[in-house]
């Protein structure tokens, strides 16, 4: 099944013939496979955001195969692209799968936007179960999971760090990005590797028709897309590219301050990432596909006598084959190489230093899926990786070699997965899912483990169903950051003979209803999350350049278990979603002694531990030209670490008293509720070619202080700089920010 | 160089937003209930009395009142020899350190030896502690560069000879003019790097001509390395998002602070 508009697949469509109550699927292919009786039949195709189609036809006794092609059209008003069928939640009703978000570029373009750049992980985490590390970060928070523990693929490839600048932006440049889909449990067989999620992103394949350019000009960033046909029907290409530009004003900041007594310039700050695809039809039964990404941040400061250099990305490349045997056998392969590395360079006079980490992987990948008779999709397939990673390497030296410091270590690994499941339509109410996953790991140790997956789906009526998964995880890989952040200097390491692999076992269970004339569906899931194995770091623990960083590990125990309800609405002028979630997380460290502990050894709320979750988005087309949307967002206040008690340290002369804080446990206390209300409103202009709107959004917009941490802060007295007392003081991120970005497509 | 530094200077990215907009405000924070531990600090130093300071910690938010601990009674043990010290606050007018115990008697100890000490209070409070006299070692050369400007600014080198058989651990502090004024670099480092290796530590271009430096380069204990370590780190937790709380590593059981001795060499020069 393929877009009228553009050629495109169109993945997770609905084939059905609804005489028989019969439907299935179309895969990531866009391919689909339905077994039917002999006689005529009506066959139904509908795709979120595009006109259904229905076709007749007929199958005769002898098992033949037919090929039934669908090229559905965009809903054809400009109205209708915030309009989605009833049927796909109709769809969502009678998936076996549970627990998966499904977000497309359209969607999020509508959503309010920090600084106006649309965010798919952001909107995200408007979603049911998937938190935000805090005030503005991208990271995802799964179901008490930390945000390594995502698998985050791009047209399958690896991402390591997906997100910009400490995690407020992420490297997903909206217009290259065709749709996402969130796992957060009921993990299908093919994904493995990380414990808490499955993110795939899926990239734009060019449109058949002609060259087009898209793009959007922002308060703080720029973005232009072209792609189209090299050869018509056969070879298409995507080319994106997004860079911030608020380096050009520090700069001019900077020189118009040049001279003046006691101004430090501003450093440089950018990032900037790049996103290429060329998509090649071989013939009616196979396709070529080569997509790259290469994202750097940078950072930097370039003084006469002075030069400091910070910058780190990703760079990744895909070349992926899918071949159709017959039409109930299909196979994609792909060869894929991914990175992500950070380095820091520091010069003053002969004297240069320079720290790298990173982590380079090569692999090797082959999926087959299988049609067979009785309602059967099967599925299997392979993986190998190759692991390369650097883990905090130093060089310090003087050109006039005077000195010449090294440090760091390096490991290389391999990880492979071989998996089979079935998806199984017992019947028109009873469907399973179930499958098994064979992973392994090899550094100095090899690590083998068996991984099941279970996933079934009962109707009860109509317009109802109840489902239940299981599903046990692997997670050989391991991120090392203290700081909740996500910071560029966070290094992945291996898994070891003395750093076992992290294990999870997830339960959940769930009932949807569709109700008020299939226009609104209800979901309530309940889940229950094991994990073993969880890493963490000793008090005062030295990540950033230690040749024996295992040292400083800490491993231990994880649950979290919650509940959570999530009402859509898609159809209609106005539609969106309620989302609320209640939750626990908690992590225990008991160690064999006391410096292995943490707290004691007794269970403790991570720091995204939130017990009460909201989210509320709304989005309403005024008119052809105008919609408007909300999205209010509550949640519990986060626990942190603050000290409980502080004593003077006079230390050695000529160093003067000062102020020690005394923390004991972590995370006892909790910061204030986060809560905010974003406004935006997309106007659809009228230019002579193409399209373009604007974009009008305010962020966090009756100005809430909410709270990103919290300090305790000595009050003095000025002249005779006497600490006259103690007073605790909360910082926040950002205010209201408004702010407008033009978009266009031509 | 602590390269976790060069961090901090990505900050001010961050620091920017926070001061333009005014986004601090005052809260009130309920902590529990503290119970207040003994704090011991006590530095011994070959050919000075022994003096140390006793006091107590405070919940976060107490009145700022020196907490003294006027019923503590300090004891230094030395091959045996007992050396009781008194209870008599003073200032050093000197270093500037108020210390709460003394003994007239004169430290003579040598690389090797073992002090310990012992406070208690009447409240059963008890600290134990103990420290080993490290040698001194010598700074053997002090350098400065130049770079181009018109108006010309020096860095400073300092350079030392590491043992190559014992794991080490220094303190290198400068201070500008006098040691009144707080330090201008101040850093602590293991060996672990440069075991048996010639060590410089080297500052930015923040010297003019004509300063005079007071630099000074202590071999210090691995338990002084790490309560300095991690007093700063929790120091630095407190303000910083991005650092991680941390407990303090006392040198002492029972309470907490530092007993330790300082084998320290100091040079001064003047930039020209």
């Amino acid at each position: 099944m393929r877009s009228g508009n553009n050629g495109e697949a169109l993945i997770g469509a609905t084939v059905t013939v609804p005489a028989l109550n019969l439907g299935t699927i179309t895969n990531e292919e866009g391919f689909y496979s339905l077994t039917l009786p002999a006689g005529e039949h009506t066959v139904q195709a509908t795709y979120l955001g595009f006109t259904s189609l229905t076709r007749q036809v007929r199958v005769t006794g002898n098992a033949q195969q037919q090929r039934l092609n669908f090229s559905l059209d965009t809903a054809n008003t400009e109205l209708k692209e915030v309009q989605v069928e009833a049927n796909s939640l109709r769809q969502k009703l009678n998936d076996t799968r549970m627990s998966v978000e499904m977000l497309t570029t359209r969607e999020a373009k509508l959503l309010p936007a920090l600084f106006g750049e649309v965010d798919l992980i952001k909107t995200l985490q408007l979603k049911p179960g998937v938190q935000s590390g805090g005030e503005g970060s991208s990271g995802l928070y799964v179901r008490g999971g930390g945000p390594d523990q995502n698998l985050v693929m791009v047209d399958d490839a690896v991402v390591y760090n997906p997100s910009h600048l400490f995690g407020f932006f992420s490297v997903f440049n909206p217009d290259a990005v065709k749709s996402v889909e969130l796992y957060k449990g009921g993990f299908p067989a093919q994904y493995g590797g990380r414990l808490s999620s499955v993110m795939e992103v899926k990239l734009n394949d060019g449109n058949n028709e002609g060259i087009r350019a898209t793009g959007g000009l922002g308060i703080i960033a720029s973005r232009l897309t072209v792609d189209g046909p090299i050869v018509k029907d056969k070879l298409n290409f995507t080319v994106s590219g997004r860079r911030t530009y608020a380096d050009i004003f520090t700069r001019q900041v900077n020189r118009l301050s040049e001279g003046q007594e006691d101004y430090s310039p501003i450093p440089d700050y950018y990032f900037y990432d790049l996103n290429a695809k060329l998509s090649y039809n071989i013939g009616r039964n196979d396709n070529l596909t080569l997509s790259g990404y290469y994202g750097r941040d940078f950072f930097g400061f370039d003084d006469d006598d002075f030069k400091f250099g910070f910058d780190w990305g990703n760079t990744m490349g895909t070349l992926r084959w899918r071949h159709k045997f017959n039409n109930n056998l299909y196979a994609t392969t792909s060869l894929h190489s991914t990175s992500y590395e950070y380095n820091i360079r520091n010069e003053i006079d002969v004297f240069q230093l320079s720290l790298t980490s990173a982590i380079r992987d090569y692999s090797f990948k082959t999926d087959f899926d299988l049609f067979l008779k009785g309602g059967h999709g099967i599925k299997f397939g392979a993986m190998a990786t190759h692991h390369h990673f650097t883990v905090g390497r130093l060089s310090f030296q003087a050109t006039d070699s005077t000195l010449n410091l090294g440090a760091g270590t390096s490991f290389n690994a391999a990880e492979f997965g071989a998996y089979a499941s079935d998806d199984y339509a017992v019947n028109a109410q009873l469907s399973l899912n179930y499958g098994l996953r064979l992973s392994g790991f090899r550094s100095n140790k090899t690590y083998i483990a068996l991984e099941p997956r279970f996933a079934a789906k009962y109707n009860l009526n109509e317009s109802t169903s109840l489902k239940a998964s299981f599903a046990s995880m692997m997670q050989y890989v391991h991120l090392v950051s203290n700081s909740g952040a996500s910071l560029p200097t966070d290094v992945w390491y291996p898994s070891t003979a003395g750093v076992k692999p992290q294990r999870s076992q997830q339960a959940a269970a769930g009932v949807s209803k569709l109700f008020g004339r299939g226009r609104y569906l209800l979901t309530n899931e309940v889940y229950y999350k094991w994990m073993r194995n969880q890493l963490d770091f000793r008090d005062g623990a030295n990540l950033f350049v230690n040749d024996s960083l295992q040292n400083e590990f800490l491993f231990g125990l994880g649950r979290s278990y919650g509940n959570e309800i999530y009402l859509e609405k898609i159809k209609g002028r106005t539609t969106g979603w309620i989302g609320y979630t209640l939750s626990w997380t908690y992590r225990k460290f008991d160690g064999n002694n006391p410096l292995d502990d943490i707290n004691g050894g007794r269970w403790f709320p991570t720091r995204y531990d939130r017990r009460h979750d909201l989210s509320l988005v709304v989005v309403h087309q005024l008119n052809k030209r105008l919609s408007l949307t909300g999205a209010f967002v509550f949640s519990s206040g986060s626990p942190f670490s603050i000290p409980v008690a502080r004593f003077a340290f006079q230390d050695v002369e000529g160093k003067g008293t000062s102020i020690v804080p005394i923390y004991e446990d972590r995370n006892s206390y909790r910061l204030s509720p986060y809560h905010r209300l974003d406004l935006s409103a997309v106007l659809k202009l009228k230019p002579k070619h193409g399209e373009s709107d604007l974009t009008f959004s305010v962020y966090n917009v009756y100005n809430r202080r909410n709270p990103y941490f919290v300090y305790f802060d000595q009050v003095k007295d000025q002249e005779r700089n006497d600490i006259l007392g103690f007073q605790a003081k909360q910082v926040s991120l950002f205010p209201i920010i408004p702010s407008v970005t033009y978009n266009f497509k031509f | 160089m602590k390269p976790k530094h060069l961090l901090y200077l990505l900050l001010p990215l961050a620091t920017l937003l926070l001061h333009s907009c005014d986004l601090d405000k005052d809260i009130d924070v309920v902590l529990p209930a503290h119970e207040s531990q003994l704090i011991v600090e006590g530095y011994l130093e070959s050919g000075k009395p022994y003096r140390v300071a006793v006091h107590e910690s405070a919940g976060y938010f107490d009145p700022p009142t020196a907490p003294l601990v006027p019923d503590a009674k300090v004891l230094i043990t030395h091959n045996g020899r007992r050396i009781e010290l008194e209870y008599k606050p003073k200032l050093d007018s000197k270093s500037g350190f108020i210390y709460t115990h003394s003994s007239s008697e004169i430290m003579a100890g040598e690389p090797g030896d073992v002090y310990t000490i012992e406070v208690t209070d009447d409240s059963g409070r008890k600290i134990t502690g103990s420290t080993t006299i490290l040698p001194v070692v010598p700074i053997d050369t002090v350098e400065w560069r130049f770079n181009e400007k018109e108006e010309r600014e020096a860095l400073l080198l300092t350079s030392f000879q590491d043992d190559v058989n014992t794991s080490n651990y220094y303190r290198y502090i400068t201070n500008l003019d006098s040691l009144n004024n707080g330090s201008e670099q101040d850093i602590y480092t293991s060996d672990e790097l440069t075991n048996g290796e010639r060590v410089s530590f080297g500052s930015a271009y923040s010297f003019d001509p004509g300063d005079t430096v007071i630099i000074r380069l202590y071999n210090i204990e691995k338990q002084y390395y790490e309560f300095l370590a991690s007093t700063s780190n929790a120091k630095d937790a407190n303000g910083n998002p991005f650092a991680q709380p941390s407990r303090i590593m006392s040198s002492v059981q029972g309470g907490m602070g530092i007993f330790t001795n300082l084998a320290v060499h100091q040079r001064t020069v003047i930039i020209e």
